[in-house]
């Protein structure tokens, strides 16, 4: 069991290319922290330079205490979960599990006692003799988490393993990984561009952009408590909506058609801003359709009804702005062209500096 | 009243039998016709001083098929031949192929070096080699007297003259494997390999469990198509000792082409040929038998 630190953690490509900047993380023994961020910023690099598999530019990663900037993979301990699986083709599923083990020459007694927990554990038993071509791709991805466990290293590392299957799929492993991390706790890092996947299966999560850290947090400190736009865009779904807003007097904020009234603590972090304009972002759960109060609620014009049965998902326009409202009854009789009334609950008014994006917090 | 036939083809046939007509033509007159008269003129007594081609049957087969010179000497000529210049060939151009996958400096340059054997015709490299292993005026014994050994009559006795044809073959040869197996190399994909680096893989189990298994598609397609060339190889073995010395370094080729061109018998020639060809035949289903297992497990 243990620890990873990145420290200053850099990766240039060339002169041109800062892939990954300065990243500082921190990483308990048996944690589970998802790194998401949107392709390109820098979160398979980070993972790949803990694997061993890139070389580091700058900085220090330490896993268990011990510096691995110079060891070779093999000397790390960790164990890897690719996004294609890269299983070996031309080995049945039992070579495959055994492959790492008998690399070390361990007894094959001793092999085969711990695919038989894996597969026990992965519900493998009746592959064993199938190639990986044989296999649908859950179960590859299910072979490939097996080939982690056998090894029973220091760390997991998953690099987006699951973008490759399809959505019901998705859902059924993510459980599985959970699970899986249950039964047998080990740190791993699991890099995803899917916000869901990092919400629901990190401890906590990491959010990146252009090679540099925006946020870490428990998944919940992260969707209540943003610490600028990109993460308060980034995280939840459907999207957190923005309306550029003026500071004004008294405890509110205005725009084209909207006055709203905010809290007394956000009021007291606005104060500098009187005047000027601000980003508001509201989360679509969070605005409600409906009559409301006076400087708690504003007008829109639908413009978009999407029906999921469970829910009604809207579309509405307020000015210029386009905004989502979630969580709409289902039977509600809305349509198209229709002129509602949201109301926003002050306590979940998020704001923005127009300029930098990082969040006034009260 | 009259029936209307249905016309044998349809429109749309039609049109695809004239546009391939050209091919078939050519095709006819330049592989089929000549087939079909060498396989008549190996039933004949058939050579330029008795035009009378008397037809004599199998006699030309079963007098080739008892030449102690092709039982003995040239058939095992031509299978060692075959074997070791594209296992040679093979085994080298494997080697250069997995250094060249991997970058370093001036790899570019290196890589075109080593593909200029494939720009030499086959006769060039040939005479080359023949005086470089001159047991008088050549390089190679030049060296060896150089650092106090002794030079050989390479091209003067049997197996050191083979050895000689062998090398040139596969000197030849070992680009064009390089060639096909480092673009084999460059296709595989790269997380395999990732995945065995992380799970504590050793490079030669690496190449033994991994590079070869997933190459061997590629590997088993260039020996197949390089051993059924090899067959027929000529140019290189006439130019450097003529089959010689004596018979001993004849391969099949030229068993024939001495039969058919300088005996001018062109009636058992046309036998060694044929007999060349169903050999040639069933060694090339046997092998194509094993491409097809190797690609579809």
């Amino acid at each position: 069991m243990a620890s990873i630190s990145l420290d200053k953690l850099n990766k240039h490509y060339g002169s041109l290319h800062h892939a990954v900047k300065d990243v500082d993380l921190e990483i308990a023994d048996k944690e589970f922290v998802a790194l998401v961020g949107p392709s390109g910023c820098g979160k398979s690099t980070t993972l790949r330079m803990i694997a061993g598999l890139e070389d580091i530019s700058g900085g220090e990663i330490r896993i268990d205490g011990k510096v691995v900037n110079h060891l070779p993979p093999r000397d790390r301990d960790v164990a890897m979960v690719f996004q294609n699986y890269a299983l070996y083709q031309h080995m049945n599923v039992y070579d495959n599990l055994a492959f790492g083990l008998r690399n070390k020459k361990v007894p094959e007694s001793e092999i085969k006692a711990a695919i038989d927990r894996a597969a026990g554990i992965l519900g493998l038993h009746e592959l064993m003799k199938r190639k990986p071509r044989q296999l649908s791709g859950g179960q590859q991805q299910r072979v490939a988490l097996g080939r982690c466990i056998v090894r029973n290293p220091l760390v997991f590392l998953f690099d987006e393993p699951l973008s490759n299957l399809d959505a019901k799929l998705r859902a059924q492993m993510r459980i599985e990984i959970k699970r899986l991390h249950a039964q047998v706790p080990t740190t791993s890092v699991f890099v995803t561009h899917d916000q869901v996947e990092a919400m629901t299966l990190g401890d906590r999560i990491v959010v990146m952009r252009d090679g540099r850290v925006q946020q870490v947090g428990t998944p919940l400190s992260v969707y209540s408590k943003p610490v600028n736009r990109f993460v308060a865009g980034f995280i939840g779904a459907p999207a957190m909506n923005f309306i550029e807003v003026t500071v004004g007097p008294a405890l509110a904020v205005t725009a084209d058609g909207l006055r709203l009234m905010v809290t007394e603590p956000a009021a007291q972090a606005l104060g500098a801003y009187r005047g000027r304009k601000v980003i508001l972002g509201v989360r679509p759960e969070h605005l409600v359709l409906g009559e409301g109060a006076e400087g708690r609620s504003f007008d829109c014009v639908v413009e978009v009804v999407e029906q999921l049965g469970s829910e009604i998902l809207l579309e509405a326009r307020l000015g210029g702005t386009r905004i989502t409202i979630a969580r709409v009854a289902a039977e509600t009789a809305v349509a198209a062209g229709d002129r509602v009334r949201v109301s926003a609950p002050p306590g979940r008014l998020h704001f923005f500096d127009a300029e930098t994006e990082t969040a006034i917090v009260g | 009243m009259a029936v209307e036939r249905r016309p044998m083809f349809g429109e749309q046939q039609r049109f695809m039998l004239f546009l391939i007509a050209p091919a078939a033509l050519l095709l006819f007159l330049f592989q089929v016709v000549p087939i079909a008269i060498g396989a008549n003129a190996s039933f004949r007594d058939w050579a330029l001083y008795n035009p009378k081609k008397i037809w004599v049957g199998l006699a030309h087969y079963k007098a080739v098929l008892t030449d102690p010179a092709f039982l003995e000497v040239v058939l095992p000529n031509t299978f060692i031949f075959m074997v070791v210049s594209v296992f040679g060939a093979l085994v080298l151009g494997l080697g250069l192929a997995l250094l060249l996958n991997r970058p370093f400096w001036g790899q570019r340059v290196v890589q075109t070096i080593l593909l200029v054997p494939l720009m030499v015709a086959p006769v060039i490299a040939a005479i080359m080699m023949r005086w470089m292993f001159n047991d008088q005026f050549g390089i190679v014994n030049a060296v060896l007297e150089g650092i106090g050994l002794e030079g050989q009559p390479w091209l003067v006795e049997r197996w050191t003259a083979f050895g000689v044809i062998l090398l040139t073959d596969i000197w030849l040869w070992t680009p064009w494997f390089t060639l096909l197996l480092l673009a084999g190399l460059q296709s595989l994909p790269k997380e395999p390999f990732e995945a065995a680096e992380i799970d504590g893989t050793s490079t030669w189990r690496v190449f033994t469990h991994l590079t070869v298994p997933m190459l061997q598609p590629v590997i088993v397609v260039c020996v197949v198509i390089r051993a059924i060339d090899a067959f027929r190889t000529f140019d290189i073995v006439w130019t450097l000792t003529g089959g010689g010395p004596g018979r001993s370094t004849e391969l099949f080729s030229l068993y024939a082409y001495v039969l058919a061109f300088l005996n001018l018998d062109l009636g058992r020639g046309s036998a060694a040929a044929i007999i060349g060809g169903l050999i040639i035949l069933v060694v090339g289903i046997g092998m194509y038998r094993l491409v097809d297992r190797v690609t579809k497990s």
